[in-house]
């Protein structure tokens, strides 16, 4: 018999059908975040770049990805990518329905939600190369080692950045 | 009694989309403007000179040989032009062309081009006046959708994510957009530098419009073994088999 534990904590990942725009985004995020029992919160989708990469164009700004400024709760920050999935680490089992009812108000198309293990919570090399030695485990997972720029991570009203700003 | 190519095998939709593509026997579902098309290219001004790169053949005195006097030179070829692309990015999400299919599309029905298949773009080359005019038939024809399909010289990843929200390809440049009216604009050329005005592409497909359309199998849509649960494959996958067996068994050369 298996005995699920209420005190545990639960990751879950939500997979919306489509890639979501700032303002669906926001609410998602905050229907989220209004959902409650948040440890952790992870926002993923493929990079929006500031200027053209390379090719002929390289260098000049798009500016189409500016100033995508998120508000969730009280903090703001800039959106650099298309969300296209959210990872969370939540309390416990019993905020994943109020999660579910979260994502069917603020989503108007399909989406998935998955259980599993999203964060890894021991240190890799590759973290340690990049950050040193890290105070706080909740920041191992939430940031990519593998990212060049600056990576922003926020721990409660503390803000993180691990890496030099652009 | 005149040889009639059979391109494609099959009977299902897809199928039948995939010999049209491959015959040039396209319907044409939009006009977009030569200049538009010249300036989503951006490789010259619209109505600037071409840029050659050798005299017109006529001038060059082209030596003694049995096949130039066969084949006709294409216009770009016989006044010199410079060699330039046109680069696609396709959804798979129904979009109604696929790489291999616009490489077969340009291989049986243009002249002196360069097809390139990649995974999720395809790329043209050809003597600049007629890309242009390849590029136009592919743009105005049934093979491309407005909000599916895009032009895009570099960074074209896009093919393989899922669509945004107002149903639109995923684009890094944002080179094209929505507008309020439901048509899609063209803001930029195809390698991200922005243009002077927007450019009306018109509406997009609707979802059945490009399933309707589509070259690509997909299990959600219509699978490449015809209908799920027949008794029967599709000729298709015959076809596909046949193929498989004459390559792995005599490597293609069944003597």
């Amino acid at each position: 018999m298996v005995t699920i534990s209420d005190t545990s904590t639960v990751q879950v990942e939500i997979i919306p059908s489509r890639y979501l725009m700032p303002e669906t985004a926001q609410r998602l995020l905050n229907e989220i975040y209004n959902n409650g029992g948040l440890q952790r919160i992870m926002v993923h989708g493929p990079n929006l770049p500031r200027a053209v990469p390379y090719g002929p164009g390289k260098g000049i700004p798009i500016e189409e990805h500016r100033d995508m400024i998120v508000q969730i709760g009280d903090q703001a920050f800039e959106l650099r990518v298309k969300v296209g999935r959210i990872r969370l680490e939540l309390d416990n089992e019993s905020y994943i329905k109020g999660l579910e009812a979260a994502c069917e108000r603020a989503l108007p198309f399909s989406f998935q939600i998955k259980r599993g293990k999203f964060f890894h919570d021991r240190m890799t090399v590759s973290d340690y190369a990049k950050f040193g030695k890290v105070e706080d485990n909740r920041l191992l997972g939430l940031i990519d080692p593998k990212a060049k720029k600056d990576t922003l991570a926020i721990l409660s009203d503390e803000r993180v950045t691990c890496d030099k700003e652009e | 009694m005149a040889y009639t190519p059979q391109y494609y095998p099959g009977s299902t939709s897809v199928g039948i989309n995939r010999r049209k593509h491959m015959s040039g026997n396209l319907e044409k579902l939009r006009d977009i403007p030569e200049a538009d098309i010249v300036l989503t290219m951006g490789h010259r001004k619209p109505g600037q000179d071409y840029p050659s790169t050798h005299p017109p053949l006529k001038e060059m005195g082209e030596p003694d040989c049995p096949v130039r006097q066969v084949v006709e030179p294409t216009p770009g070829a016989a006044a010199g032009d410079r060699v330039r692309y046109s680069q696609f990015a396709d959804s798979y999400y129904f979009s109604p062309s696929i790489p291999y299919w616009r490489s077969y599309w340009g291989s049986i029905n243009c002249r002196g081009c360069d097809p390139g298949t990649l995974s999720g773009r395809q790329i043209i080359e050809a003597r600049e006046r007629d890309i242009e005019s390849y590029t136009k038939k592919q743009v105005d024809s049934e093979m491309n959708d407005v909000a599916l399909s895009s032009m895009r010289g570099c960074t074209v990843h896009g093919h393989s994510l899922r669509l945004e929200e107002n149903g639109m390809m995923f684009d890094m440049l944002a080179r094209t957009e929505m507008g309020k009216d439901g048509n899609v604009y063209q803001v930029k050329d195809q390698v991200g530098i922005p243009l002077d005005k927007k450019l009306n592409l018109g509406k997009p497909m609707s979802e059945a419009e490009a399933k309707k359309r589509t070259t690509i199998f997909r299990v959600d849509g219509v699978p490449i073994g015809g209908k799920t649960g027949a008794r029967k494959y599709d000729e298709a996958v015959e076809a596909l088999h046949h193929m498989w067996e004459l390559r792995s068994k005599w490597g293609y050369r069944p003597e």
